[in-house]
């Protein structure tokens, strides 16, 4: 606990009272309130220096010259953050938002265009799409019936969290609806950066080789659901559906994985159902 | 490339914990399922520090468990 305010006693506690009922729910018992209120503006330091508390990540300065200073931050910290906070704002209004992360061309756009049709008037759809260049993806995505504000990266290989934070802004999705992040084609980086959601969809194709998901464990061992995509075409490509499946297992087994088609629609249901039931 | 990426964020969070006083050391701990690839980070450090207060400062990096991605500490410059 801190020595000097006694921010993280244990009788400072976070309660939720409800005033209809006068029902209290106690949310938090001290400790994780550092970030509410700022330190340094406590005047009752006697000290001219910060200690840290164990366990956040203030600065511990000691003094201007040749000294080290222990940080202990995560280099992501700041994505993080701007993440954790898209989080509760979806949350806060009951919007799933999901991360589509794939390779390019694994069929993510026509995957898409299908869900917005097939979900129909049930839940609002609200794309963010992520490219290094042009607005194709966003043209495609309107064409199919729901509202998309497309984010180009340039350079970047990734959507960041403040990027979503930027599109939700502009977007702002009604209470209950969904949110599909359509993700920069990469296996590698996306799988670094929380964007907020509320977990990844990988999606993989029956042209890609079924090895990919050992070839990039990262992204599949993050992501909660895995699609295998161009079902429609297994067969010609001579894809192996069990050992792409087996491999998913080897590197996450606790992944649902659903063989699609968004050409044909082949057991779109399911896919389906996962956003209904989240 | 997100090493480019990365090595902006560190000078940034070094650079709002240091000031303008100029730092001659930063350690990272790096995990081995990061996704950082080292020699892409030191590679774009020089770059990416050139002309601000840490231009020149030794990117010390050690190795650390799973994701692991911390900035450990950094050094301020000896000014006499």
């Amino acid at each position: 606990m801190c020595g000097t305010c006694g921010c993280s006693d244990p009788a400072n506690e976070v309660k939720m009272v409800d005033p209809e009922t006068g029902q209290e729910t106690l949310l938090r018992n001290g400790s994780l309130l550092h970030e509410k209120h700022d330190h340094d503006d406590h005047d009752h330091h006697g000290h001219d220096h910060h200690h840290s508390h164990e366990g956040d990540d203030k600065p511990h300065v000691h003094g201007p010259n040749g000294e080290i200073i222990s940080l202990e931050q995560a280099v992501l910290s700041k994505n993080d953050q701007i993440a954790e906070r898209n989080r509760g704002w979806f949350e806060g209004r009951g919007v799933l938002a999901l991360n589509l992360v794939s390779s390019p061309g694994a069929g993510k756009t026509t995957l898409l265009e299908r869900t917005i049709r097939e979900i129909g008037g049930q839940r609002q759809v609200y794309v963010i799409e992520g490219d290094q260049m042009t607005s194709n993806d966003a043209e495609r995505v309107r064409a199919a019936g729901a509202r998309a504000i497309q984010i180009n990266t340039g350079a970047g290989c990734h959507l960041e969290a403040d990027m979503i934070s930027d599109a939700v802004k502009q977007l702002d999705p009604e209470p209950g609806s969904v949110v599909l992040i359509e993700n920069v084609g990469n296996l590698v980086c996306p799988s670094m950066f929380d964007l907020g959601e509320k977990m990844k969809v990988a999606v993989i194709s029956t042209t890609e080789g079924e090895d990919k998901p050992l070839k990039y464990p990262h992204m599949f061992r993050a992501s909660e659901v895995v699609l295998i995509n161009k079902m429609d075409i297994a067969e010609v490509v001579e894809f192996d559906e069990a050992q792409c499946r087996s491999n998913i297992a080897e590197v996450n087994p606790k992944a649902k994985v659903i063989s699609v088609s968004a050409k044909t629609g082949v057991n779109f249901v399911d896919w389906l159902e996962v956003l209904k039931d989240n | 490339m997100h090493e480019l990426g990365l090595s902006r964020n560190i000078v940034s969070i070094v650079r709002e914990n240091a000031g303008d006083k100029p730092v001659s050391r930063v350690k990272l701990a790096i995990g081995p399922l990061a996704c950082v690839e080292t020699k892409a980070l030191e590679f774009c450090w020089e770059i990416v520090t050139q002309d601000s207060p840490l231009d020149g400062a030794k990117l010390e990096i050690v190795e650390a468990e799973a994701d692991t991605f911390l900035i450990k500490e950094f050094e301020l410059e000896e000014v006499a």
